[in-house]
């Protein structure tokens, strides 16, 4: 009894950091640019199909995969900002919010069929970091790979935030999140600035994608599910917010492995929506969501 | 140091700067009065670029700046203290000034400079980790000001400091701008209220309808009584 509800605990923080992960960009993007970044999955698919190229070809291991699609990430997400999001910022009769929106969700589909034209439509499987479980108390254990992916989370968040609050572009990142008139007026070169949130944030994402490769497959359509659970942490947690989506992402996390072990798995997603609707029946803007002000 | 020429700028169809002409000379004081609503923030944005002029020219330190944006305006030396002081809400005290020492060689002295604006503004000390939202109308005015000393500016525009203040604290925050005037910086002012530059050895123009329709010196103006009593209304 004890020994499935610390099981749950401790699969609900795996999952609750990797959700982490794979969102925190996307609250990134909405609080500087105030859209959402509907690419945002397709970052993890990319991330996978890195990782399974060079070991595939190469016989390299998740973890220079890790290096490798971060940086092909970042590049991926200067594309993007600068072909479907740059173009509609500041047009006059644009509703630049739903515009993107919708942009960034065309790049999904061609991402997508990209890779099914590429790589075909079979799974590929890419091996764990590390092999074999940890047995923490009787009855209670954990994959190594899991703890590998809960750490690699956990110390991209904290580098996240060190950057965020310490560094010169991390200041500026945040400025002209909360006031960009007054950011412009600094100095500080808002193009480079979205430039730079698309990159870290889908790195981020693609961090998530190489180590969920290892627990999936990759495939054309990897970045669908990524993309739903982002969509659901960082509106829960409120959009905008970074601790809100740390902690929301935690809290789903844990309510699914819960869910899953006292009322059984197919219970875990219907259950969880009817949490998180109560909860934005009482905050319609999410955990730590402010409405329509400053964010980050 | 700033040349403006013949300017005229727009908030979509409404026209709202009908052909300014301006020039403020190295270490000179500029003030520009007039009532709300006639264009002297308007003038501002314009010339630090946050809106961009329909027509006209702007030259700083000889070089054309009109249509560049804001952050390249800015990183020449250009600084624009806003109305309504935008701090970064949900950012520390010293978040904010470091910000304001973004150039990268204001950023490499920025430990010196934050030194700087806390003897200034000890109150911005006493601040320095607490967050910007949760400042009174005076602080927040007097971080603005900090963010606006923490690099090197070649000139600062200050849009009417004086705005939404108590009378002591509007003295504190002019006592302020006199130590700025007195330390040689170039300044271009804006401000409702003539009263508060009258003090200043300042070259005044009168803002109105988008026109300059009088300049002069301090002295000149308050010996003018037609200017006294249409313009200024006493």
């Amino acid at each position: 009894m004890m020994a499935s509800f610390l099981q749950a605990i401790v699969s609900g923080l795996v999952t609750g950091s990797i959700y982490a992960l794979m969102t925190v960009g996307m609250t990134l993007i909405y609080g500087t640019l105030r859209t959402l970044n509907m690419a945002h999955g397709s970052m993890v698919m990319v991330g996978g199909y890195v990782s399974w190229m060079l070991f595939d070809s190469l016989g390299w291991g998740p973890l220079a995969g890790l290096v490798a699609a971060s940086l092909v990430a970042f590049l991926f997400g200067i594309l993007i900002q600068q072909v479907a999001v740059r173009p509609l910022i500041g047009k006059l009769g644009v509703d630049f919010e739903m515009t993107a929106f919708i942009s960034t969700f065309a790049v999904t589909i061609v991402l997508s069929n990209l890779a099914l034209r590429i790589y075909g439509a079979r799974n590929k499987a890419v091996p764990p970091v590390i092999h074999g479980r940890l047995h923490l108390i009787e009855g209670v254990s954990v994959s190594w790979h899991s703890l590998v992916m809960a750490g690699v989370a956990v110390t991209m968040l904290l580098a996240l935030g060190a950057f965020l609050s310490k560094t010169r572009y991390g200041l500026g990142i945040t400025a002209v999140a909360q006031q960009l008139d007054a950011a412009r007026l600094m100095g500080i070169p808002d193009q480079r600035v979205y430039n730079l949130t698309m990159g870290v944030s889908s790195a981020l994402a693609a961090i998530a994608g190489v180590l969920l490769a290892s627990v999936f497959f990759v495939s054309p359509n990897a970045g669908d599910l990524p993309l739903l659970k982002a969509l659901i942490v960082a509106i829960f947690g409120g959009l905008g917010s970074i601790r809100g989506t740390i902690l929301s992402a935690y809290i789903i996390g844990l309510l699914e492995a819960l869910i899953s072990t006292y009322f059984g798995v197919r219970w875990s997603l219907p259950l969880l929506f009817v949490v998180i609707m109560v909860v934005m029946l009482i905050r319609p803007t999410g955990l730590l969501g402010k409405p329509e002000e400053a964010r980050l | 140091m700033l040349e403006v020429r013949g300017l005229r700028a727009s908030y979509g169809e409404t026209p709202v700067l009908e052909g300014i002409d301006l020039s403020v000379g190295d270490g000179q004081f500029v003030a520009v009065i007039g009532p709300n609503g006639h264009g002297k923030t308007t003038l501002l944005r314009t010339l630090s670029g946050l809106l961009e002029p329909t027509t006209g020219e702007i030259s700083f330190d000889g070089e054309r700046i009109d249509g560049l944006r804001p952050d390249l305006i800015s990183m020449r030396g250009l600084v624009h203290i806003p109305q309504g002081d935008l701090p970064f809400g949900d950012m520390t005290v010293e978040e904010n000034l470091l910000l304001g020492a973004f150039p990268a060689d204001a950023w490499r002295k920025r430990s010196e400079r934050l030194e700087r604006v806390f003897t200034l503004f000890p109150m911005l000390a006493e601040r320095r980790t607490q967050r910007a939202r949760t400042l009174s109308g005076g602080e927040r005015r007097m971080l603005a000001l900090g963010r606006g000393l923490m690099r090197d500016a070649r000139m600062l525009m200050i849009d009417e400091p004086s705005l939404g203040l108590a009378p002591v604290l509007v003295n504190e925050v002019y006592g302020h701008i006199e130590t700025i005037v007195a330390s040689g910086v170039t300044l271009l002012l804006v401000e409702e209220n003539f009263s508060h530059v009258q003090a200043f050895d300042a070259h005044v123009l009168l803002l109105e309808s988008g026109r300059i329709v009088r300049q002069g010196s301090v002295a000149e103006l308050l010996a003018d009584e037609i200017v006294m009593t249409t313009y200024l209304g006493t």
